[in-house]
C-alpha cells in the first residue's frame, strides 16, 4: 500500500477523476485481491451499459468495440461484474494484441475490448513464449476460451474494470478498453489442467 | 469453316467477357468493402490509396488495425479475418480486398454439394454430437415438500414416485442453468461458441424480454451473425426445438445449432393459488444439444435425427390449464387423474407411430426419453406399453417435473450411458415422446 499527495491535472473531460501523485510513499503491508476487488466494488459500478459513463455507447460496426462521446461521458472508468468472457488473440509478426468480450449483469454484450490489463498482457506474452520454446503449437485463443475461462467464471468474483482512451478525444470519440479483469491471472494457470 | 470458328471465336469472348465480368464485380465489391470499413477507422482523415500500408503510413496503429480486421469479419462472416496477417503482405486496402475474395473462395471450394439444394432433397443427415446439462442446486425432499405444499404425507414419495426436487438456488435462474448446460455440450464436442451457427430455444418459465434464447444468444457470446429462434411447446418444447433445428440445418448452408430448454418452475409456481399437490412435482433444470449436419458421424456424435412426429388434441385441454390475471396473479387448473391417463395414452400412441415410422419395433429400442410428469406416470405408461423400466432414465425420480427439460436430460442420460458401451455392434435406437397442455404431443426417433 501507497500513499500520496493527490493533486488535480489539467485533464480534459472525461478524465476528471485523473490527478498527478506527489510524495509517495510507502505505507506498509499490501491488499490482496480479494480486499482490491471489495473496495473497488465501492467505486463506481454498474449493471448496465448506459450507467457505465452515464452516457450512451456507440459502435462504428457490428460485434467493434464502443466508444463514448467525451463531452457527453460523466467518468472515465467504471467497474462491472461480468456473467461471461471471451477472449480474442490477434497474432501479427510479433505483435500480440489480446481483445475480449463481456456480458454485463443486465445482459448486455460489450465487444471487442482491448485488453490493457498489464497482467492479462504479460499472462498472454508467456503463454506464447513457453509454447514457442517448447515447441507444442498451442492456439493461444482456445486455451484461453477453455482452460483459462475455467479459472476464471468459477470464481467468487468476475469483475471488470472498463476505462475510457484517451487520444481520440479530437475526433470526438473516447474508445473504451479493459483495465482491469479479475481474477487475475495465476502464473500457475499456464500448467494445464 | 470460317463462320463457324468465327461463331466459336464469339462466343468464347462473350464467355470470357462474362468472367472478368463477374470476377471485377467480386474485386469492386471487396475493395468498396474494405473501403468502407478503413474510413470507419479514419473519420476526420481523406481515405488513403489502395496500396499504402496503413499501419506503417501510421495512419492507423496495431489497435486500429485490429479493428478494421473485426469490422471486415463481422460484415462478411469470415470467421478469423486477417488472424494471423500474412508475414510481408502489405496491411493495405487492396490486400484487405484480396483476403476477403480469397477466403470467399476457400468457403465455396470446401462446401461442394452441400447447401440449400443438398438439404432439400434430404441429403444431408442430422446429428446429436453432444450434450449436457444442469439441475437447480438446492435438494429439496420430498418430506420437506410435502410440508411446505401442505399436502397429505407420502403423497410426493409414495402417490408421485418423487424422491426429491432439484430447485434453483438464489443465484440461479433460467440463463444460469441453460448457460451449464450448454458450456457441458460444447465442452464435449470441443467446439468454441463461435462455431455455433443458431441457437433454438425453450422455456416456458423464462417471462421476460428479451425473450429466453436472445438473453441466453448474449450470454453464451455468441456470434453476433448467428440466430436465436425461441420455440414454444411446453413440455414438448425440447422435441419441437429439435425439429426445427433440424429442419434449418437441412436447408440452410449452416452446418452448426445449439438446443436448449431451461426451466425454473420453483419460483413461477410458488404463488397462493397454485394447487400444492401441483407445484410440489416440479423442479429446475436445463439440458443443451449441439447439432451437426455430417453423414460422418466421427468424434463424439452419438446419433443420427430421425423423423418427427406431433400433434394437438384438444379433447383434454382443460385437464391442466394456468392464467396469468390482476396483480400477475397465477391461477392454474389441474385435474391429475385425467391429465395422467391422456399422458400415459397418447404416449403409448406416439410409440406406435414411431414403430411405423422407424420400421423398428419398441422391442428393439435402446432407451426411451420421456417426458415425466412424474415417476408413477412414467411407471404405469412402461405397463401399459410394455416397455422395460430400466430402459427409461428417470431424472424425474430425483429432480423432479422439468418441464420442456425432462425429456432432454432423459435423452441425455441415455446417450452418456451408450457412449460407455464397449464396441456396440449397431448404432443405437431412441425413441423420445412428450406431452404438454393442450393437449400437445411429439415423438422422435433417434438412430
Amino acid at each position: 500500500m501507497v500513499r500520496f499527495i493527490p493533486a488535480p491535472t489539467s485533464a480534459s473531460p472525461p478524465h476528471l477523476e485523473d490527478q498527478n501523485t506527489h510524495g509517495l510513499l510507502s505505507g506498509g503491508g499490501c491488499a490482496g485481491e480479494v480486499e482490491l476487488v471489495d473496495m473497488l466494488h465501492k467505486a463506481e459500478v454498474s449493471a448496465d451499459l448506459e450507467k457505465l459513463f452515464g452516457c450512451e455507447l456507440h459502435t462504428d460496426t457490428h460485434g467493434g468495440n464502443a466508444w463514448v462521446d467525451p463531452g457527453s461521458a460523466t467518468r472515465s472508468i467504471c467497474g462491472c461484474q461480468f456473467k461471461n468472457i471471451r477472449f480474442r488473440v490477434f497474432q501479427d509478426a510479433g505483435e500480440v494484441t489480446l481483445r475480449a468480450r463481456l456480458v454485463l449483469q443486465s445482459g448486455e454484450t460489450l465487444n471487442s475490448l482491448p485488453v490493457v490489463d498489464r497482467e492479462w498482457r504479460r499472462f498472454l506474452s508467456d503463454l506464447i513464449h513457453r509454447s514457442s520454446e517448447s515447441g507444442v503449437s498451442l492456439a493461444p485463443e482456445g486455451f484461453l476460451n477453455r482452460l483459462i475461462w475455467g479459472k476464471v467464471m468459477p470464481a467468487p468474483y468476475c469483475f471488470a474494470r472498463i476505462g475510457l482512451a484517451r487520444g481520440k478525444q479530437m475526433e470526438g470519440k473516447c474508445w473504451l478498453m479493459l483495465d482491469s479483469l479479475f481474477p487475475q491471472p495465476n502464473a500457475g494457470w499456464l500448467s494445464g489442467p | 469453316m470460317r463462320r463457324r470458328s468465327r461463331r466459336r471465336g464469339i462466343v468464347a469472348t462473350h464467355e470470357v467477357v462474362a468472367m472478368s465480368s463477374s470476377e471485377s464485380q467480386d474485386e469492386s465489391r471487396a475493395l468498396e468493402l474494405s473501403r468502407q470499413c478503413v474510413a470507419s477507422k479514419l473519420p476526420f482523415q481523406a481515405l488513403p490509396g489502395d496500396d499504402d500500408d496503413l499501419v506503417e503510413t501510421g495512419l492507423l496503429d496495431s489497435m486500429g488495425w485490429v479493428d478494421v480486421l473485426i469490422g471486415i469479419e463481422s460484415a462478411t462472416d469470415i470467421r478469423d479475418f486477417g488472424n494471423t496477417w500474412p508475414e510481408g503482405r502489405a496491411k493495405s486496402i487492396r490486400a484487405l480486398a484480396d483476403m476477403i475474395r480469397e477466403a470467399r473462395r476457400r468457403v465455396s471450394e470446401e462446401k461442394p454439394g452441400e447447401g440449400p439444394a443438398a438439404g432439400a432433397q434430404g441429403g444431408s443427415q442430422v446429428s446429436i454430437g453432444a450434450w449436457g446439462y444442469a439441475l437447480g442446486a438446492v435438494t429439496v425432499s420430498a418430506d420437506q415438500i410435502e410440508s411446505e405444499c401442505d399436502v397429505p404425507p407420502h403423497k410426493i414419495r409414495n402417490g408421485a414416485g418423487i424422491r426429491t426436487l432439484q430447485v434453483a438456488a438464489a443465484t440461479e435462474d433460467e440463463l444460469t442453468l441453460g448457460q451449464r448446460a450448454a458450456d457441458a455440450a460444447l465442452e464435449m464436442a470441443e467446439m468454441p461458441a463461435e462455431r455455433i451457427d443458431f441457437l433454438v430455444a425453450t422455456s416456458t418459465t423464462f417471462l421476460n424480454l428479451p425473450s429466453f434464447a436472445p438473453s441466453l444468444h448474449s450470454r453464451l457470446l455468441l456470434r453476433e451473425t448467428g440466430g436465436a429462434l425461441d420455440v414454444g411447446g411446453a413440455c414438448v418444447g425440447l422435441i419441437y426445438s429439435l425439429a426445427v433445428a433440424k429442419g434449418l440445418l437441412r436447408m440452410a448452408t449452416q452446418g452448426v445449432a445449439l438446443v436448449v430448454a431451461s426451466e425454473v418452475h420453483s419460483r413461477r409456481l410458488n404463488a397462493p393459488r397454485v394447487p400444492g399437490e401441483f407445484r410440489g412435482l416440479f423442479g429446475d433444470g436445463a439440458c443443451a444439444f449441439v447439432l451437426t449436419r455430417a453423414t460422418d458421424r466421427g468424434g463424439h456424435a452419438a446419433v443420427r435425427l430421425g423423423d418427427f412426429v406431433w400433434g394437438c388434441s384438444a379433447t383434454f385441454a382443460s385437464s391442466l390449464s394456468a392464467k396469468w390475471g390482476e396483480n400477475s396473479r397465477l391461477t392454474v387448473q389441474f385435474k391429475g387423474e385425467q391429465l395422467a391417463h391422456a399422458a400415459v395414452t397418447q404416449m403409448d400412441r406416439i410409440l406406435e407411430i414411431l414403430e411405423n415410422k422407424s420400421r423398428r419395433a419398441r422391442t428393439e429400442v435402446d432407451y426411451f426419453a420421456f417426458h415425466q410428469p412424474n415417476p408413477r406416470v412414467v411407471e404405469i405408461l412402461a405397463e401399459k406399453a410394455n416397455i422395460p423400466l430400466e430402459r427409461i432414465p428417470l431424472p424425474s425420480a430425483t429432480g423432479g417435473n422439468l418441464g420442456s427439460a425432462t425429456c432432454g436430460i432423459s435423452l441425455c442420460q441415455a446417450l452418456t450411458d451408450l457412449r460407455t458401451r464397449p464396441n456396440p455392434s449397431q448404432p443405437p435406437l431412441i425413441f423420445m415422446a412428450a406431452v404438454g397442455p393442450g393437449l400437445i404431443w411429439g415423438g422422435a426417433f433417434l438412430d
